[in-house]
């Protein structure tokens, strides 16, 4: 493959990345805290998508080798994954007495609550929508450039959100209170913002884009009750690399991560051209630089930038 | 002590929870004894799962004297378990690529295969894991501490995964001998020991052989693991070094302001419970007799973690309860599945652990036994010089006390 190639499929992971990351960050600077039920609810979109894809079909004609129905899955994902959070904020976050390291930790539980409750309805073997796989675009392979029609609209719907997202944070009331918010809650609060509605439609907004990432997702992949606990620390190391608090940070990170990721196998060709020595220097790096270490890579960026930069590129609560 | 000299006094200041647990804790005793009796539980079986419910006592030993004593929120309690287990089981198993590679070389062949070797390498090798861990992350703040100890654990575990020449991959690692081969008494009283046949109920007799006395030697030796990590911590606790901790712990500034290194005490707090996690590992292994990838598996951490919450931070005894109800846990669901459930054990096991987290954080964020009295020797409240009922007054002001 080329590096147009890999740019391209970083391009497709990425966006999924970058809606993760975005609901992510937006739940940690304004509800306060490391929500790591996020990638889980990402499953949750994912299989809510693929019980509507598989109740109402194709439904006619299709955009991008994607049936009309499929569309509507995605809303359905969307708005289950945005339901399910609205619920746990309202039944377990909002009536709990802790700090967010308390938070934190319940979040952890709520992941597992998710999964499992996927695991025993959908067993725990791997599945996939329905549709039909594609061919690769035929006028881009020569330049060795992979992608289906799917990608491109995994690509696609990425930017429509991200775009609205950005309309919305800018052009809108919400978007201004969500804003103020992150910047300052008390302040936020003694302005006369409504603090509690406005978290709310944080929620709301945090959780439909990882729905939206997780169908995206399992149409990239397979779905699995694993697949979004899995993206996991990959969407944290993305968020960090931003700037926590920041969404346009989390989308740049996101960005970036999903970019890395899909890069190893190019980078692990880099270094093997380069003249490295001694020899077993080179061997080592060429055998970690390779794509089973493509999460450990993001892990470990996100490490050493929480070490040089605590704040991300982004800066602390930006937005 | 005191519970010995004046029993009823004791069982008389115990708080509610405490009454609770005490209560809950003798009703599941006589609940395994009837079930051993009747050989609906192995007994074999039964001291497997007393290994197992020391062996995650030991790894919340650990886990406590990170987050319960100094508040550092460690996220890679499964990788510390791990290199435990595995630098044990790549020393001693038969099968090991590591004592392929070593079988040459001349002193060094012959210490391969001991368990004490193994021991000693699988806590050398966490210690080295704590400090390239602890560096970079026990600078940084309580919730980025956490996610990125978690992902230095998954680098880990990925490695473990993917060096086959070093820990053979996937397919993990067998042939690991018991902990007491090569010992002089130890390595045969198994099979010295008469096989023995009880028969409490008529027509359901109760074998005592080869394996349970095996089975037996690993809860002995666990509890000594066990037993003298609670002393150490115990003693560590109450120490000066073990003040400064939980001062860190409620008010780092503060501690920095009195003039505490404290990411040196971090460091330090940080390195024993990861040895102690270590020794869980290598404990473990000679338990389990297999290790792979799957131990390094993030869930172990989070076992670790609900019986640290669920047990009360800070609290060892808590630790100790909530090891056994992990293992109730983890062990139970598969006895419900045998019963009635058709429900695969894995994921409902995921979702108690989940239900118990939240419960938990929900109505008693505190643990079920939060260490009481921790700032003082004991000794000053029970002993003379005290005033009359100090220890009401103090409880009531911890949170803990009797109308809870």
């Amino acid at each position: 493959m080329t590096v147009l190639g890999y740019l391209a499929n970083g391009l497709v992971f990425s966006s999924i990345i970058v809606l993760g990351s975005i609901g992510l960050s937006l739940v940690y600077s304004i509800a306060d805290f490391a929500n790591f039920a996020h990638g889980d609810t990402m499953t949750i979109g994912a299989y809510a998508a693929l019980v509507t894809f598989g109740a109402i079909g194709g439904l006619g004609g299709a955009v991008l080798g994607l049936p009309y129905g499929f569309f509507v899955a995605l809303v359905v994902g969307i708005a289950a994954a945005a339901a399910v959070a609205v619920g746990t904020e309202k039944l377990i976050y909002e009536p709990l007495d802790v700090d967010s390291i308390g938070l934190l930790i319940t979040s952890i539980g709520i992941a597992f609550i998710y999964r499992a409750l996927v695991q025993i309805r959908f067993g725990s073997d791997f599945t996939r929508f329905e549709v039909q796989p594609l061919r690769p675009i035929e006028s881009l392979v020569p330049y060795g450039v992979r992608v289906t029609l799917h990608d491109v609209a995994i690509v696609g719907s990425a930017v429509v959100l991200v775009v609205g997202l950005h309309v919305l944070l800018q052009y809108t009331d919400l978007g201004r209170k969500m804003r103020a918010m992150a910047d300052n809650p008390d302040l936020a609060r003694v302005s006369g913002i409504r603090t509690k509605r406005v978290k709310l439609w944080t929620w709301v907004i945090g959780a439909g884009l990882a729905g939206a990432g997780g169908v995206f997702l399992g149409l990239f992949n397979q779905l699995a009750p694993r697949m979004g606990f899995n993206l996991l620390l990959v969407i944290f190391a993305a968020v960090i690399l931003g700037g926590i608090g920041s969404v346009y940070g989390a989308m740049a990170g996101g960005f970036l991560i999903g970019m890395i990721n899909q890069l190893t196998p190019f980078f692990s060709g880099v270094v093997e051209a380069l003249p490295i020595w001694p020899g077993w220097l080179a061997a080592a790096l060429e055998s970690l630089i390779s794509i089973e270490y493509a999460n450990a890579i993001a892990f470990v960026i996100m490490v050493a930038v929480l070490l040089v930069r605590p704040n991300g590129i982004a800066g602390e609560a930006a937005t | 002590m005191s519970a010995l000299s004046d029993p009823k006094g004791a069982l008389e200041g115990l708080t509610r929870p405490e009454g609770w647990v005490l209560g809950v804790s003798v009703a599941f005793l006589l609940f395994l004894l009837v079930a051993l009796l009747t050989g609906a539980l192995g007994p074999t079986y039964f001291l497997f799962l007393v290994g197992l419910a020391g062996m995650y006592a030991l790894l919340s030993f650990g886990l406590n004297s990170q987050w319960g004593f100094a508040g550092l929120i460690n996220f890679s309690v499964a990788a510390f378990f791990g290199v435990g287990a595995y630098g044990s089981a790549l020393v001693t198993a038969s099968g090991s690529p590591v004592g392929e590679m070593l079988a040459d070389v001349p002193v060094v062949s012959s210490l391969l295969g001991l368990p004490i070797v193994g021991l000693v390498v699988g806590l050398a090798v966490a210690f080295v894991l704590a400090i390239l861990i602890g560096i970079p992350t026990l600078r940084l703040r309580a919730d980025y501490l956490a996610i990125a100890s978690l992902g230095l654990a998954e680098v880990v575990r990925l490695i473990v995964l993917n060096e086959r020449w070093l820990t053979n991959g996937s397919a993990g690692i067998r042939g690991i001998p018991g902990f007491f081969a090569g010992w002089p008494v130890f390595s045969t009283f198994p099979e010295t020991m008469p096989g023995l046949r009880l028969e409490v109920i008529p027509g359901s007799p109760v074998l005592l052989e080869t394996a349970f006395w095996q089975a037996l030697l690993n809860v002995l030796l666990v509890l000594a693991f066990a037993g003298a990590v609670y002393l150490v911590l115990r003693r560590a606790h109450r120490s000066p070094w073990g003040r400064v901790l939980r001062t860190i712990r409620s008010d780092e500034d503060l501690a920095r302001a009195l003039g505490k290194n404290t990411y040196s005490f971090k460091m330090q707090s940080f390195v024993i419970g990861s040895l102690i996690m270590a020794l869980a590992g290598v404990f473990y292994t000679h338990l389990n007799l297999y290790v792979g990838p799957g131990d390094l598996d993030p869930i172990t951490t989070f076992y670790a973690w609900v019986a640290v919450i669920l047990g009360g931070s800070g609290s060892n005894r808590g630790a100790l309860f909530g090891g056994i109800v992990i293992v109730t846990i983890r062990e139970g669901t598969r006895f419900l599945n045998d019963v009635a459930l058709p429900v695969d054990p894995a994921p409902l096991r995921l979702l108690l652990i989940g239900v118990v987290i939240v419960a938990v954080m929900r109505y008693r964020p505190q643990g079920i036994l939060p260490p009481q009295r921790e700032l003082i020797w004991p000794s000053a409240v029970d002993g003379g010089g005290a005033p009359e009922t100090p220890d009401n007054g103090v409880r009531e002001r911890k949170g803990g006390g009797g109308d809870e």
